[in-house]
Order: C-alpha cells, then structure tokens, then sequence
C-alpha cells in the first residue's frame, strides 16, 4: 500500500518536474505533459495525420512478416543444429560469434539489397528475432534429459510421440522465453529500420515530426508506437503464462 | 567427434559459402550493384579502408566513453538501488519499465537535445549500455547472502565495510557479466545515432556508403565493424575466464 503511494507519487514528482522543465525550455525541444495530451487527441483524431491507420497497420504488419519468417527459420535452425552434436558443436560457436556483432551493422547492407521498402525492414526484423529463437531452441533441446528419450524409444514410442511427450515438455520453458524475446527483438528491428531509413511506417512518421521539429506530435507518436510495442509483449507474456502452466 | 572434425567442418562450411557466392556473382545470377563478390568486396578493402579505419577508431572512441559511464554509473546505481530497500521498492518497477522500453523511440529527440556531434552518440550509447548492468547489478546486491552480512555487522563491521569487503566481492561475476553484455550494446547505441544523425564515424561511414551504392566497399566496412566488435567480445571473454579463478578465491 504504502509502497504503491511512493511509486505513485515518484511518478507524479517526475511528471512535474517535467512539466515544469517544458514550460520553462524551448518549446522545440521540450514538450510539457500539458502539450502532451491535446497533441495526442489530435493525433488520434487523425487531425495531425490523416492517414495514421494506414502507417500502424504497414508496421503491424511488418511486424507479423518478420516474426513469422524469424519462428519458423528459428525453430528448423535451432532443431537442425539441436539433433546433430557434430553441426551443434560446429555452427552453434560461429552462430554466437555473430550474435556478439550488434544487429545494426547489417542494416545498410540489407537496405542497399531490399531497398527502402517494407522488405528491409521485415529483412532487419527477422534478422533480431531468428537469432534468440535458435539459440532458445538450441538450449532446450539440451535441456531434455536423453535418459527419458531412450527409456521412451525403448518402450516403442514413435518420434513424433517422444516429442510430443518428452521432449516438449522439458523445453518449452526455455522455448516459449527465446520466443518472447524474439517477438520483442523482431518489433525493435521494424521500428529501428523504419527510423533509419523509409518512406511508410510508424518510424517514418516519428522522422517526419522530428525532422519537421513538430515535438509535440513526435511525442503523441511515440505514445502511440509505445502502446503497439507494449501490447505486443503483453500478448506474447499471456501465451508464455498459459504455456508454462500447460507444462506443469 | 574429435575437434579437428569441428574445425574442418567450420572451415569447410565458410570456404564453401565464400565460393559459392563468388560463383553466384560470377555467374550473374545476383546484381553486382548490390551484392559484390567476395574478391570484389577484398579489392574493396584498398579503396575504403583508411577512412573506414578513421572511422572505426572514431566509433570505437565514443563507445569507450559511453561503456565507462554505463559500467560505472550501472554499478553505483545497482549497489544504490540493490542495497536500500525502499529506493529498491520505489524505483525498480520503473527502471525494469525503462529496460523494456525501445531506446530508439527517444533517439530522435536526444539528437534534436544534443545535436549532430558525438554527444548524442556517447548518450545514446550510455543509455543502452547502462541499463543491463544496472538490472543486473541491483539483482546481485540484493541477493548478496544474508548470513554473511549478518556475520559481519556482529563482528563490528561499518557501513563501508560491509560494501568494501562483503557486498563488492560478492558481486564481481555479475559486474563482469554485465561488462561482457554492456559492451555491444554501447557499441549498437553509438553505431545507430551514427547512421541516424552522424557526421562522423563508422555508422556515418557505412550509411553513406549504402547511399552511394557502394556495395564492395560497404561490405568491407561491415566486415571490418563486425570482426572488431568480434575481437571486443572475445578478449571480454577471455578476461572473465582469467578473473574467474581469482573470483574463486574471494568467494
């Protein structure tokens, strides 16, 4: 209780001071929580952009391309390299090597190739969320315990029921987490790409406020893009919540 | 399932992908103008490399200043933060929000505060670097074990003796964690406020290259970036690796 009254006034604290702050600094830069609001309503009233569905729903989908081409590369890589020690013990080290490159150094490349369209940032999006979701899966695989497979195989147990019955209950723990983070990272590839560099899409609406030093809208559209990204994560935490209480 | 075996096949797999992609350009199958064959992109190398180096070291600068402020600030806040109940129970909800948060939708507005130089590039990498060490720094002190401070608050230990000689040694493998994990990503913050706003530097390098369609000479900048923050990341690793034995032994 007393707790939730601290948070509650911290927050309350940071809002004034930023209040304060924006009504004091340049009104370019700065934009008070009071200029906040109404910049909102108008964003959502499609006053300051008109065409604000058709940019939410270009990045939505972006989204879905790049998350669903990351699952599924994700998963066939993650279990290709999972079943063989030999290719695990080979790619698994060159895969982390790549993994310790940040992403971004890719995107020029990847712009220059699919062009400043939709598909260089489905390309980026895809590229954050294979790499979690291969090493998620990698991870489970090794976590299942080869006793129960072979006790199972030995029992006449066919393939698909081993795994379905041994294999995915000991790592959909760590799979379903590597999927989460996946569709986080495969939204920030979207949005990263979008700001870089585009013609459509939530980021190049934020670079048309900016650049255009409307802050005021700027803001409205982070607040909004916000919201996407939050719900986002929300969804995929409910399917992580319903997944672990099915393994148990 | 000797190691040679893993090497050879490594070495295999990378040689044939190198020459199959050189046949494939060869061949022309894929436009030269945007994917350059690997003999292409090492001619490439001649042309672009003193300014990619200039560069890279300018990069590599500004993340050194940005990673330094994240590790120390990551620290003092996670030992501030871990360490004092009620600060932990106030703020910590909103730095693990904060954590979650796309630093890139702020990027626009620090380069709008800050403007086209290495200051929004050395903030933005601090704010990416900072807060993985942050979280895991405040999760270390507060698990720190109770029964060793508990020892030495009987034993008449001070305050910044319980920091000094309990708390410090007990969260050295996650400092050094979290050093291993902060560095790429000050390295990432730096590198996307380059090709977003710069004027200088690796990022800027690359972007204008891709604009130019200067695909051999991009991909040997990519090469170049990738292979540094490669040898980065290693010898990170391979300084854990040292430290560890001595970690063993405070512990």
């Amino acid at each position: 209780m007393t707790v939730a009254v601290i948070r509650a006034g911290l927050l309350l604290a940071v809002l004034a001071a930023w209040e304060i702050a924006g009504r004091l600094g340049n009104p370019l830069l700065y934009v008070p929580p009071s200029a906040a609001v109404p910049a909102l309503v108008r964003l959502l009233g499609l006053q300051s952009y008109p065409d604000l569905g058709e940019h939410l729903l270009l990045t939505l989908r972006e989204i879905v391309a790049a998350y669903g081409l990351a699952v599924m590369a994700g998963v066939a890589c993650g279990f290709a390299l999972g079943s063989s020690r030999l290719l695990g013990r080979a790619y698994g080290p060159l895969l982390a090597a790549l993994y310790a490159v940040p992403a971004v150094v890719w995107y020029p490349s990847l712009m220059l190739f699919f062009g400043l369209d939709a598909a260089s940032k489905i390309a980026f999006g895809f590229l954050l969320g294979f790499f979690p979701i291969t090493l998620a899966v990698l991870a489970g695989i090794r976590q299942v315990n080869p006793q129960l497979v072979t006790v199972a195989r030995a029992f006449g147990a066919s393939r698909a029921t081993v795994f379905r019955t041994v294999m995915l209950p000991s790592m959909l723990f760590t799979l379903v987490g590597g999927l989460r983070t996946g569709l986080a990272l495969s939204v920030i590839g979207v949005i990263v790409g979008e700001v870089l560099g585009s013609k459509a899409g939530m980021g190049s609406l934020l670079n048309h406020a900016y650049g255009l030093f409307r802050t005021a809208d700027y803001v409205a559209l982070v607040l909004v893009t916000l919201v996407l990204i939050v719900g986002s994560d929300a969804a995929a935490s409910v399917l992580e919540h319903r997944a672990r209480r099915w393994t148990e | 399932m000797s190691r040679a075996r893993v090497r050879l096949l490594q070495a295999l797999s990378i040689a044939v992908l190198l020459v199959g992609w050189e046949g494939i350009a060869r061949g022309g199958w894929v436009d030269p103008l945007f994917v350059p064959a690997p003999s292409a992109v090492v001619r490439a190398f001649g042309r672009v490399g003193a300014p990619a180096l200039a560069g890279l070291g300018d990069t590599l600068v500004k993340t050194a200043i940005a990673y330094v402020l994240s590790v120390v600030l990551g620290v003092a806040g996670g030992i501030l933060i871990g360490s004092v109940q009620a600060v932990r129970q106030a703020v910590n909800p909103f730095v693990i929000a904060l954590y979650g948060m796309p630093k890139i939708l702020v990027l626009p507005w620090i380069v709008l505060l800050l403007g086209f130089g290495s200051a929004p590039a050395v903030v933005y990498g601090t704010i990416h670097g900072l807060f993985p060490i942050l979280v895991l720094v405040t999760g270390a002190v507060r698990d720190v074990d109770r029964g060793l401070l508990t020892v030495a608050r009987a034993f008449g230990a001070r305050r910044w003796q319980l920091y000094w000689k309990v708390v410090l040694p007990a969260i050295v493998p996650t400092v050094l964690a979290g050093m291993r994990l902060g560095v790429v990503f000050c390295l990432l913050g730096v590198l996307i406020v380059e090709m977003f706003a710069g004027v200088r530097g690796m990022g800027y390098v690359m972007s204008s290259l891709a604009n130019g369609f200067q695909a051999p000479e991009l991909f040997a900048a990519t090469a170049l970036v990738s292979t540094a923050s490669i040898v980065i990341v290693v010898s990170l690793d391979a300084l854990n690796e040292r430290l560890s034995h001595w970690r063993g032994d405070v512990r």
